[in-house]
């Protein structure tokens, strides 16, 4: 080791020498609040270009649909220019709860073989393949799903068209999003339920599938509220109707909010307008409540995380 | 009985102190008779776990060849020896935690209660209730302090439910939590101390009632006084329970154990009577380790 770099070096250098030291840490420490302060200003301004256009949407939502707010809409179905929004709320639900359960089963066991059973560096294929998948653009999944499956399959456009082709769109986000959240349960769990010689499927359920429960949840939340907002894939197979779905799963098109917003919004009559607005404010306020639902279920399945150590409303000890 | 950890503050008083010297000189009072009662006993009983000519590894590796050790009823069992020396491997061997490893092995027998662990006999989950296992970090679950020490118990359905607080009480009043607890048995768990956390994962290993506890460095995140506890607890439970104790605190193995191991570049050198392991090792690494010249 050179002599200049020893710890005694340092202490018998010259005054002239310690001053320049001091001052150097002077101009360092003024350097290092002033890049605080820009990484602060930084971030608030990446803050408000998030939140900027969140506000803008929904007080540009809101503001059309409330001056015409009629709440017979919620009751009646679409006819002609007008009418009301109970077959596209009805069919978006229906939707929703079908994605819901095809990518919940699907997506959840996915991302559980991924994220549980398969050693990180393995399944690279599967995970490829999950990924090429959320990259393929919504339309090109709905115009394979009209060739095969409504005209190829002659089930015409239907329910069963539409649940299929939403569910390939998103179940890679629940794959991904599940996989993450269960590598993320701590080891000791798994390692703790294994000394005291708990069954596997117990642990899973316990200690692996809890825990990671804000994660999958999330996913899911964000993969319906994309399912219900997507347009393209349900012109392709779902279709439209002006009435309550049938209940059946094929040769039987089914309404949605998304068309109304986009078809009803070209028509050019006031009447079709508001009802596009209307249609615009329920599919927010569905994704909304999708969102708080998750949380709150969330937080009532988290009360002994790590993460909440302080009692609520109790300052930290 | 072993005091109880208050909360964690509570170690700062002077009377605290005062109480952990009276911890000191108790356990130096206790150590010969509790000897006396772990040789009578192992007089009486076959081991109850015995390795034979045991060697384990990962994949082409070979960490620990050739161990022959026997853990006898009643008895403390410190292994010793320098970091990477295969102690935790030896002992998440004996009641099978290395299986899903990927590339472990292992050769040799490893007996419990005369059976041969591996056997398709014997049940790796009934393996894992009757031998016990605590971990050097606490790891408590994440569910109300309540639910930890009873989820064992719940798993392997050894208690109806209505019982099921009775048995937490107990398993808590046994490590010394109880006092501390009581009032917030549904809290989480992870607003214990470090150390009251780790008791509670001893409360959960306890319930289960095993016949082996393996105990990974359970110390070694833990602050002196809380240490002090949990050794007094241990040779407490000593008779009753078969207790191998990885740990790299010597002054801890010579405290705690009847016999010790000593484990040095993948094979066991020595294992003896604590005392005369430390006194009058026969081998000359054993020597340098205890004398701390190599460790």
């Amino acid at each position: 080791m050179p002599a200049g770099v020893t710890p005694q070096a340092t202490s018998e250098r010259r005054p002239a020498d310690r001053q320049a030291a001091r001052r150097a840490a002077g101009a360092s420490l003024g350097r290092r609040r002033l890049t605080n302060r820009l990484a602060w200003i930084a971030g608030a301004l990446c803050l408000a270009l998030v939140a900027i256009p969140v506000l803008s949407v929904i007080w540009g939502v809101v503001g059309r649909a409330v001056g015409n707010w009629h709440w017979n809409v919620l009751t009646t179905d679409t006819a002609g220019n007008g009418g009301g929004l109970l077959n596209g709320i009805e069919g978006t639900l229906v939707v929703m709860f079908g994605v819901a359960v095809i990518t919940g089963v699907i997506g959840i066991a996915g991302g559980l073989y991924l994220g549980e059973y398969l050693p990180a560096d393995r399944g690279q294929i599967l995970r490829g393949a999950s990924e090429v998948l959320s990259g393929v653009p919504s339309i090109v999944l709905g115009y394979v799903g009209y060739v095969v499956l409504v005209v190829q399959f002659h089930w015409g456009y239907s329910l069963a068209a539409a649940l299929i082709v939403l569910s390939i769109l998103v179940v890679p986000y629940v794959t991904k999003t599940t996989e993450v959240a269960i590598r993320g349960v701590p080891t000791a769990y798994r390692e703790g339920a294994e000394a005291l010689g708990m069954r596997s499927g117990y642990t899973l359920r316990k200690l692996v599938l809890r825990p990671a429960l804000p994660g999958i949840a999330t996913g899911l939340i964000v993969a319906l509220a994309i399912a219900v907002g997507e347009t393209a894939p349900l012109l392709f197979t779902a279709g439209f109707s002006n009435k309550a779905p049938t209940g059946q799963l094929t040769h039987s098109p089914i309404g949605y909010l998304t068309y109304l917003v986009y078809t009803y919004f070209n028509v050019p009559a006031a009447s079709a307008h508001a009802l596009a607005a209307d249609a615009a404010l329920v599919l927010l306020v569905i994704v909304l409540l999708l969102i708080v639902i998750a949380r709150v279920l969330v937080s009532m399945t988290q009360r002994y995380s790590p993460d909440r150590r302080q009692r609520v409303g109790r300052a930290p000890t | 009985m072993v005091a109880d950890i208050g909360s964690p503050e509570a170690h700062d008083g002077s009377g605290t102190f005062g109480s952990v010297m009276a911890h000191d000189t108790a356990g130096a009072v206790a150590r010969p008779a509790a000897a006396t009662t772990s040789s009578s006993v192992a007089l009486l009983d076959h081991p109850v776990l015995v390795a034979r000519d045991v060697s384990v590894g990962f994949g082409a590796k070979t960490v620990l060849a050739g161990v022959d050790l026997e853990f006898t009823p009643g008895t403390i069992t410190a292994l010793i020896g320098p970091t990477g020396c295969g102690k935790s491997t030896f002992l998440r061997s004996l009641n099978r935690m290395n299986d899903k490893v990927r590339g472990y092995w292992r050769t040799g027998a490893i007996e419990f209660d005369g059976e041969e662990i591996s056997s398709h006999q014997m049940d790796p989950l009934v393996l894992r209730r009757r031998v016990g296992m605590v971990f050097q970090r606490p790891n408590p679950f994440p569910m109300s302090i309540g639910d930890n020490v009873v989820a064992g118990v719940k798993a392997h359905r050894l208690s109806p439910r209505r019982e099921l607080p009775a048995v937490a009480e107990r398993f808590l009043r046994e490590v010394g939590l109880w006092s501390a607890v009581s009032d917030r048995l549904s809290d989480s768990p992870f607003r214990l101390s470090g150390g009251q956390q780790q008791l509670l994962c001893l409360a959960r290993a306890l319930a289960v009632e095993p016949d082996v506890l393996l105990l990974d460095e359970p110390t070694s995140s833990l602050d002196p006084v809380t240490t002090d506890m949990v050794e007094d607890l241990l040779r407490q439970l000593a008779p009753g329970l078969t207790m191998v104790i990885v740990t790299h605190n010597l002054a801890q193995a010579k405290r705690l154990a009847g016999t010790t191991a000593f484990l040095y570049n993948g094979r066991l050198v020595e294992t003896g009577e604590t005392e005369r392991m430390f006194e009058a090792p026969n081998e000359p690494e054993t020597v340098s380790y205890v004398s701390g010249r190599i460790g």
